[in-house]
């Protein structure tokens, strides 16, 4: 985490430039994401409800009041969500990413491959 | 999956307005493959944010799958199903009734161990309420556990009402929090009591019909039988004996705390009968998939992992059953303790009472019990007597000021009495914060009683305007008679033992480096000691001047009462103190001259000083005694003109600092072995003296001067004074 911050430095507002290359279209795609509400699965099973509020290269992600919902399976613990708040999940922990279909709509190239 | 839409206070008050977008049945789209294709576009190190979200907010994530900040990872590594209470009695996991004297016994043991781990600082909700019975005690249908589980959960109520009340504690003594539990408020203390003494008295009747009688076979069973009744009642009776004397400390009347204390009695001799059936109760499973939480039936050691906050500690490590009636035993001890303070009167006398508690690191309950003893509602002392009552009482038996003495004509005169009642009243608070300091822990006293010199500063302040005041009202009226610096003399006193106990708090708190030792020392013999001593001769000779005066009043009314004068030449009120600070005293400046002259000899490692100079370290270990007025702060330039050795023709070699320094030990030594009834402080100061003579004396002699391995300091006989050790 701390290492990401610390690399990060005055880099952070190049996407905002908005050059047009081949790669601002990625860019562009993941900021129309931005503040979306997005469901992630990790590798423990876990699943993540939040506000995406932020990626880098290694797919880390935060979210932002973010609630934990444990593994479908459990039948006792399910449905009662744990509240965690901000939530960075490392990107080798991230299984799938979801996010509402009607959040979509306005959102540039998302979904359409689906 | 169903999703419920609750409003967090998310302190970054990120997503605010999310919740009426969550809704159920949301139609989610994957889009894992696209995502991931657009994070390797991005650049090496660069971060795709909202322009309101930035590194600062990203600093306060929590990271999922770290086991050191993910604490719901643990909970979905285990490989079985977390059952709370009613789901455990479903499942049959767990008996609520029909359970055997070996079960119940071990259940109450692993109780007893989660309880003492909450009083070491632990939360709840990783230790009692692990226990599934405690979760509701209504559903149990075995009257002897039912009993327990209320029983336990009063404890915990009435000692964290107490640490409450109390406010000794910080975040590393004490967890509050009760994660919604109920704490057995539906059923009142007595039900209880009542509950398990009917327990208790049931038992007592097996334990008793069970018992071998004379001359008949013993049948093994029985004698089995009665063992284990033996070991439940001697449980559910400490129980109840342990939460009888928490009710008495919560009654106003002085009485009840006599009673506590007897009942403490009651409850530590049950303690051999506890620690000799340990192993009867059925003992905890090692069991891989619970981690390294012990298998035992009722608990579930992460049963409560969902109700943690985000971050929070993982793991709380429940004492073992062999460790727990010793602890017991222990905390009954300080409870005993506890109950003595309401013996003292004095408040000199409770301040000591304090101090000498807190120096054994009490725990955060008989802590608190003695702070509520000591002020019943903040009100009033031992619930009888007025703060300010026990201040004037104070003042009388240090400096028999003539404002307070019957027998001047200031005691009457209602000007006088404003003044001081004015100055009484404002002390109160500062000495009350003061008591409640030496109920903290050692490491935060430190740091409180470096902030209450300011308060105190304040006092010394008006103590000098009001004996002006005195003085010149008293003047008019007799002039044979001052009013000079007496509240001042008692003020700076208290200051004094405050700046004290604060440096050699930084010794039994390992603060200082061997190269700060030796300005340490110096302040302490050099200046705040003689301070100290010179304070309270003058307190002394306040006394001495005050009963002269009684003396002669009373002669001119009967020349008969001549024998009383004697009683004068008797040991004076504080001449201990006195005698006790010139040992101090000596101890330290013996320390401080041998630092000098291990110094000299190049045996006291120095830093390399590169972003900071001694007088960076000097300055801010005395930094709280700039508030001070009296005494006036040294300053680093001053200490350096003082404690220069070039001023003595010719400069004192460092042999010549050792034999010096053997002198001042011997001093202490000499002045310590003439204390008519040494207490242990006297003896703790005469191990370190005594060693320190000789190996002063052998230093002086040159023995080992080449050696250049550093000299060890042995701080086990004296926290502030350490055994040199030449090796």
């Amino acid at each position: 985490m701390a290492k990401m911050i610390e690399e990060n430095g005055p880099s952070s507002h190049i996407g905002m430039q908005g050059e047009l290359s081949s790669s601002s279209r990625g860019r562009q795609k993941l900021e129309s994401l931005l503040n979306k509400n997005m469901r992630i699965r990790m590798t423990d099973g876990r699943t993540l409800v939040g506000l995406f509020l932020c990626t880098d290269r290694d797919c880390n992600v935060i979210l932002g009041s973010a609630q934990e919902f444990l593994k479908s399976s459990d039948s006792f613990s399910q449905g009662e969500p744990r509240v965690l708040g901000l939530a960075m999940i490392p990107g080798h922990h991230v299984v799938s990413i979801e996010v509402e279909s009607d959040s979509l709509a306005d959102t540039q190239g998302f979904g359409s491959s689906h | 999956m169903v999703m419920k839409s609750s409003v967090e206070d998310d302190d970054a008050g990120w997503g605010l307005g999310v919740p009426e977008k969550m809704r159920n049945n949301a139609n989610w789209v994957d889009i894992t493959h696209d995502f991931k294709g657009a994070c390797k576009e991005l650049n090496l190190g660069e971060l795709l944010h909202d322009k309101l979200f930035g590194l600062f907010e990203a600093m306060s994530a929590i990271e999922m799958m770290d086991p050191k900040m993910d604490a719901g990872m643990i909970g979905n590594q285990v490989n079985r199903k977390v059952l709370n209470f009613e789901q455990a009695v479903k499942d049959g996991a767990i008996r609520v009734r029909d359970l055997s004297l070996p079960e119940l016994t071990g259940i109450m043991d692993t109780c007893f161990c989660c309880l003492i781990t909450w009083l070491e600082g632990h939360s709840l909700a990783q230790t009692v309420f692990t226990c599934l019975y405690v979760h509701n005690p209504d559903l149990i249908e075995d009257p002897a556990l039912k009993a327990f589980a209320l029983g336990i959960l009063k404890v915990c109520d009435i000692a964290r009402e107490k640490v409450n009340k109390a406010a000794v504690f910080e975040e590393e003594d004490f967890q509050a929090m009760t994660y919604g539990f109920k704490m057995a408020n539906n059923v009142t203390d007595l039900r209880v009591t009542g509950m398990l003494k009917d327990v208790e008295d049931e038992l007592q009747r097996r334990v008793k019909s069970t018992r071998s009688r004379q001359g008949e076979q013993r049948d093994p069973e029985v004698e089995m039988e009665h063992q284990q009744c033996l070991a439940l009642f001697s449980r559910i009776k400490f129980t109840r004996l342990l939460l009888t004397a928490l009710i008495a400390f919560t009654k106003k009347e002085t009485s009840s705390v006599s009673e506590a204390q007897k009942l403490m009695q009651q409850a530590a001799d049950l303690l051999p009968a506890l620690h000799s059936s340990v192993q009867q109760g059925i003992q905890s499973q090692n069991d891989t998939t619970k981690g390294d939480h012990p298998i035992m039936m009722g608990f579930e050691p992460l049963v409560n992992q969902r109700l943690l906050p985000p971050t929070f500690p993982r793991y709380a490590k429940i004492i073992k059953r062999e460790e727990m009636v010793n602890y017991f035993g222990k905390l009954i001890e300080r409870i005993k303790t506890v109950c003595e303070v309401i013996n003292t009167t004095n408040m000199h006398g409770i301040l000591d009472f304090f101090c000498e508690f807190s120096e054994q690191s009490p725990c955060v309950l008989s802590r608190s019990l003695l702070q509520t003893t000591f002020l019943i509602d903040n009100k009033k002392v031992f619930g009888i007597q007025p703060m300010q009552d026990m201040i004037k009482d104070a003042l009388r038996y240090f400096v028999s000021p003539p404002v307070l003495s019957s027998k001047c004509c200031l005691y009457n005169n209602h000007q006088a009495k404003d003044y001081i009642d004015s100055f009484v009243t404002h002390c109160s608070r500062p000495f009350c914060s003061l008591i409640q300091i030496h109920g903290h822990n050692r490491a935060r006293q430190r740091d409180k009683l470096g902030h209450i010199l300011e308060e105190f500063a304040t006092l010394q302040d008006e103590a000098e305007k009001v004996d002006a005041a005195l003085h010149s009202l008293l003047m008019k009226l007799e002039p044979q008679r001052q009013h000079l610096a007496c509240l001042g003399t008692w003020i700076l006193y208290h200051n004094l033992r405050i700046m004290i106990q604060y440096l050699l708090s930084g010794f039994e708190l390992e603060l200082y480096s061997m190269h700060e030792y030796y300005y340490i020392y110096w302040y302490l013999s050099e200046f705040l000691y003689a301070w100290l001593m010179s304070t309270l001769s003058r307190a002394d000779s306040s006394q001495m001047a005050e009963e002269r005066l009684l003396e002669e009043q009373q002669k001119g009314r009967s020349s008969k009462k001549t024998k009383k004068k004697k009683k004068s030449l008797g040991a004076r009120p504080l001449s201990r103190e006195i005698t006790m600070s010139q040992a101090y005293q000596n101890m330290c400046a013996g320390m401080y001259k041998t630092m000098i002259a291990l110094d000299m000899d190049g045996k006291v490692r120095k830093p390399q000083f590169e972003l900071d100079s001694e007088q960076v370290r000097y300055e801010h270990r005395f930094a709280p005694f700039n508030s001070v007025v009296t005494p006036p702060p040294v300053h680093y330039i001053q200490f350096k003109e003082m404690s220069d050795l070039k001023k003595y023709s010719p400069p004192p070699q460092s042999a010549d600092l050792y034999m010096a320094a053997s002198k001042h030990f011997q001093q202490a030594k000499l002045i310590l072995e003439n204390i008519p009834t040494p207490d242990p402080e006297v003896n703790r100061i005469l191990k370190v003296a005594k060693p320190n003579i000789v190996v002063m004396k052998l230093l002086a002699g040159g023995h080992k001067k080449e050696t250049k391995v550093l000299p060890e300091f042995d701080f086990s006989a004296h926290k502030y004074f350490p055994v040199v050790k030449i090796l």
